[in-house]
């Protein structure tokens, strides 16, 4: 049994299950909102929130453009094992400006040499395993790789 | 802005020093700090009308603070405000008092602060999670990262040299070694050179160190009476922002104001400032003395660039050409920093600034003693800047 849970097992999560379901759209595919009245893009979305801009509340699903450029990197090389993020150390992490000007803070993954991570390069979205929740399952979300050349 | 019918006035306040004892609970500091801010102020608690109250969220985990507070204080059944707004929150506070005073409502309120943050063994798993939106979209990247992250940003951006934040460094330090409540007071100081080097240790060193238990109040009154207690009255006023937490935001959020800046600038803090200035009735060339909140040197220094002390990108100038010190025409954290005085969160972050410029103006600070200090003006922030608060004090006599 413990050979299918390596990693540390017994950890501080102050989140419950239903709270990770119900935020599945944001972390799964990218999925913001868009003010329907000006056309104000937002990430993590806004549902029912009321837009800054022109103060309507109109909000719908908008999907986030999966790709981008780095913005600013810095490396982590403590993680946060409390909570489940330090099995992937050091952790390169970066601020990325996607292709719709939305900008997210995110580690990069697959990294051979940190060295790489510089503002300007290309990057991608995919799907990972983050961390497991207290009840033992997965939580999915999104993180970046490099784009080839 | 409404009408306002008269100024606040500050008489009194107090900080406990470092290594508050391990046994002490949340209740006993924050009767600590409100005690003694009173005895300092030469007030009753009898007389106190109302207490504005600041708490670390990571302190007291309870849907019914403010009457545990008035419990504590004493002042039961009078009213407390209970705030729980990040480490800045007790800006938030003084705010509350400030209106309270200057609304003619009440005469004399007592805002308070402390943080025990030892209390709860999830603080950190509440830091990454809970600061954040509806969830934690940084997936696991906390504010600590962010802050990494800014200092990175903001040095590329306006190419910071490691000089700079050295210095500001070290002379956040030079101060800490002249005040006693400052938690390197008596550690050795460090090397220039030191602070300087491009290595994990000097990062480590140009970045706050942590106060633990901490409590702090501060004793306001209406202009009108503040002759029962005080011949030297010093004004006292306070603004604040806010900002959206997440950091994708701080590259574009469509509000005026903030829409024209990045992660390299601090509008919010600009926003605190002007309304701040503007009640205070002075311009950024009155000010004699600043006391910025900063958990990392650029951070300062992007601190001093938002109250309009420097153009954006030159507060390295600034402290490379000796602004910080007592020679300056505004020297600069003069009670120690977050870096050397120590991080204090809702304890303290924001009454050391404003009470360092208190005692300063009263002319109480020794060997970091400012001349002719008028107008003192401090900064603190909570959430990575998604709260700015900005507090200026006056010589009133």
């Amino acid at each position: 049994m413990s050979d299918q849970f390596p990693e540390q097992f017994v950890r501080w999560d102050t989140f419950s299950s239903t709270l990770w379901y119900r935020t599945r759209a944001a972390r799964y595919r990218l999925e913001g909102t868009r003010c329907t009245s000006c056309g104000e893009k937002f990430f993590p979305p806004r549902t029912g929130l009321i837009c800054p801009s022109c103060h309507a509340r109109a909000m719908e699903p908008y999907s986030c453009a999966q790709t981008g450029e780095i913005v600013a990197v810095a490396l982590d090389d403590l993680g946060f094992p409390a909570v489940g993020y330090g099995d992937i150390l050091p952790r390169v992490q970066a601020i990325v400006r996607l292709d719709d000007g939305i900008h997210l803070m995110v580690d990069i993954l697959q990294v051979s040499d940190p060295g790489e991570v510089q503002p300007g390069r290309r990057v991608h979205m995919v799907l990972r395993k983050h961390k497991r929740e207290d009840t033992g399952a997965w939580v999915y979300g999104y993180g970046f790789v490099l784009e080839k050349g | 802005m409404g009408k306002i019918l008269r100024r606040v006035v500050m008489i009194g306040g107090y900080i406990t020093p470092p290594n508050v004892p391990i046994d002490w609970t949340w209740r006993q500091m924050a009767a600590e700090a409100f005690w003694n801010a009173l005895q300092d102020a030469g007030v009753a608690v009898k007389d106190v009308d109302l207490v504005a109250c600041n708490y670390n969220d990571r302190t007291i985990a309870d849907s019914s603070p403010g009457s545990q507070f008035a419990d504590a204080l004493g002042i039961l059944p009078k009213p407390v405000v209970p705030i729980a707004n990040a480490c800045a929150g007790n800006g938030i506070a003084s705010y509350v008092a400030w209106n309270a005073i200057a609304s003619g409502r009440c005469d004399v309120v007592v805002s308070l602060g402390f943080a025990r943050s030892d209390n709860y063994d999830a603080m950190e798993s509440m830091n990454s999670q809970g600061n954040y939106v509806d969830f934690d979209y940084m997936l696991g990247l906390t504010h600590i990262n962010y802050g990494a992250m800014r200092d990175a940003y903001y040095r590329n951006k306006y190419h910071v040299p490691l000089e700079a934040a050295g210095t500001w460094a070290y002379w956040c330090n030079w101060y800490a070694r002249r005040n006693p409540l400052a938690v390197n007071y008596s550690k050795p100081m460090p090397l220039l050179d030191e602070l300087c080097a491009d290595t994990p240790e000097a990062e480590r060193d140009r970045q706050a160190t942590n106060r633990g238990g901490v409590s702090s109040a501060m004793v306001f009154v209406g202009e009108d009476i503040a002759s029962r207690y005080t011949e030297k009255p010093v004004f006292f006023d306070v603004a604040y922002a806010f900002r959206p937490p997440y950091i994708g935001n701080f590259f574009h959020y469509p509000v005026d104001g903030m829409r024209e800046h990045d992660m390299g600038e601090l509008p919010g803090l600009m926003i605190a400032a002007k309304e701040a200035y503007k009640l205070a009735g002075i311009s950024v060339s009155d000010i004699n003395v600043v006391q910025v909140h900063d958990l990392t040197a650029y951070e300062g220094m992007m601190a001093l660039e938002a109250l309009g002390l420097c153009e954006f990108g030159k507060a390295k100038d600034y402290v490379l050409s000796g602004g910080m010190t007592l020679e300056s025409k505004c020297p600069v954290n003069t009670y120690g920093g977050g870096l050397a005085f120590g991080h204090g969160s809702a304890g303290s972050d924001f009454q050391i600034g404003v009470l360092e410029n208190y005692w300063q103006i009263l002319g109480e600070c020794g060997e970091r003693q400012v001349r002719d200090v008028r107008v003192g003006v401090n900064t603190s922030y909570g959430t990575h800047h998604s709260l700015d608060v900005v507090g200026v004090v006056q010589k009133g006599w």
